[in-house]
C-alpha cells in the first residue's frame, strides 16, 4: 500500500460505521438470543444432527445471526469430519 | 379532549427533561392549559430546568399518599398562568408510587388540563413503567449516537408491548456540520433504523445550556434555534402541519463546498 493510496483512499465515514454497528447490535437485541441460549441451541442442534450424521463435532458448530435486506437470518454451519 | 403524553428515552442525558419543559411551555404559549409532571422520583430536575425550584411545597408522592390535594402540589409557572408543574419527590425512591397511582393521577389531571406531559426517568424498570402507565401517547427522545439509538429501540419495543401505540420520535442535539461531513448519523439514518414517525429534529444549541443555567426555557428565546425547533414540535403535537426543515442544509453554500473539498475534519469545529 503506497503513500498515494493512503492519500486518495476515501476515509470511511464514521456515521456509516455507526449505522452498520447499530444495525448489527439491534439484530441481536431484537432476537433476544442470549449467549447461554445460543450455547443451548448449538447443543440441541448438534444432538439432532448427530442422529443423522454421526461424525459431526459439536465444538465446531457455528451459529450466527445475520442482518439481511428484508429479513434477518440465523445461520448454522456443521463441519463434518472427513472419514475413510 | 385532553391528552396525556409521556416523554421517555431509555438512555439518560439525551434531553428528556429539557424537552418536557420546552414542549410544555410551547404548548402553553399556544394558549393550551398544560401540566408538566416530573415522574423521576428521587432525582427531581424538571423544577430547576423551569426555574421553579424555590416554590415547591408538596410533591407527587404527597398527592399519591394523600398528604395534600392535587391543586396544592401544582406550581404555577413564572410566565404562563395556564402552565403548572407537579414536582417529583426528592427524598423518596421510585417504589413510593405504582402504575395504578400514576393512572389515577393522570386521569385527575386530565379533567383540568388540555395537555399533561410526563417526564419519565431513564431506564426500563419501575420508574419508566410508572411514567407510561397513564399515558395516551409516548414521545421518544434520542440523540444521533449509537448508544442512545440502541436504547431507544429497546424502549420502542416496550412501549409497543404496553399497547401505547407507536411512539413518535424526537432526535435531539443534531450537529449539522458533523452530519454533512459524515461524522454523525443523519435524521434519515436514525429514522431508518428505528422505523417510527419523526415529530421533531432539534439542532445542538448552546442556548439550551445558558437558558437552563438561568432557569428559563429555550422556547422563550426567539434567537434560540433549538427553541424554535421545540416550538415546531409543540405545533405538530397540536395537530398543525409544520414542515420539517432539513438541518443539514442550514449551513451556507460555502461551507458545503468546503466540506466537500476538505477531507480532514477542521481543528476548531463550532
Amino acid at each position: 500500500m503506497g503513500v498515494l493510496d493512503g492519500l486518495f483512499r476515501r476515509r470511511e465515514r464514521s456515521s456509516d460505521i455507526a449505522r452498520e454497528r447499530l444495525l448489527t447490535v439491534l439484530v441481536h437485541d431484537r432476537v433476544k438470543l442470549t449467549p447461554e441460549l445460543l450455547e443451548q441451541l448449538k447443543a440441541e442442534l448438534s444432538a439432532v444432527i448427530a442422529r443423522y450424521v454421526p461424525t459431526v463435532d459439536p465444538d465446531t458448530i457455528e451459529v450466527t445471526l445475520f442482518r439481511g435486506e428484508l429479513i434477518d437470518h440465523l445461520k448454522a454451519e456443521f463441519p463434518l469430519r472427513r472419514q475413510r | 379532549m385532553s391528552r396525556v403524553i409521556t416523554i421517555t428515552s431509555g438512555k439518560g442525558g439525551v434531553g428528556k427533561t429539557t424537552s418536557t419543559a420546552n414542549l410544555g411551555t410551547a404548548l402553553a404559549m399556544q394558549g393550551a392549559k398544560v401540566a408538566v409532571v416530573d415522574a423521576d422520583i428521587g432525582l427531581r430536575n424538571l423544577d430547576v430546568v423551569m426555574g421553579l425550584e424555590n416554590r415547591i411545597v408538596y410533591d407527587l408522592v404527597d398527592v399519591v399518599e394523600g398528604r395534600c390535594r392535587l391543586r396544592q402540589a401544582l406550581i404555577k409557572d413564572k410566565h404562563f398562568s395556564d402552565l403548572f408543574l407537579l414536582p417529583a419527590a426528592q427524598t423518596r425512591d421510585k417504589d413510593a408510587v405504582g402504575p395504578e397511582d400514576m393512572i389515577a393521577l393522570a386521569n385527575q389531571l386530565r379533567t383540568e388540563f388540555d395537555y399533561v406531559l410526563i417526564d419519565s426517568p431513564a431506564g426500563i424498570e419501575g420508574g419508566f413503567r410508572n411514567a407510561i402507565a397513564g399515558a395516551d401517547e409516548v414521545l421518544i427522545i434520542t440523540t444521533p449516537e449509537v448508544s442512545a439509538v440502541r436504547d431507544a429501540d429497546r424502549i420502542i419495543g416496550l412501549v409497543e408491548a404496553a399497547e401505547k401505540g407507536s411512539p413518535q420520535l424526537i432526535i435531539n442535539r443534531i450537529k449539522p456540520r458533523m452530519v454533512n461531513r459524515g461524522d454523525m448519523m443523519s435524521t434519515d439514518d436514525v429514522l431508518q433504523i428505528l422505523a417510527i414517525d419523526l415529530i421533531g429534529a432539534i439542532p445542538d444549541d448552546e442556548t439550551i445550556v445558558t437558558s437552563t443555567n438561568r432557569g428559563e426555557v429555550a422556547v422563550l428565546d426567539r434567537a434560540s434555534r433549538a427553541g424554535r425547533a421545540f416550538s415546531d414540535v409543540a405545533r405538530r403535537i397540536a395537530g398543525e402541519q409544520v414542515p420539517m426543515p432539513t438541518l443539514e442544509d442550514e449551513q451556507g453554500v460555502f461551507d458545503k463546498l468546503f466540506g466537500m473539498l476538505a477531507r480532514r475534519p477542521r481543528g476548531s469545529e463550532r
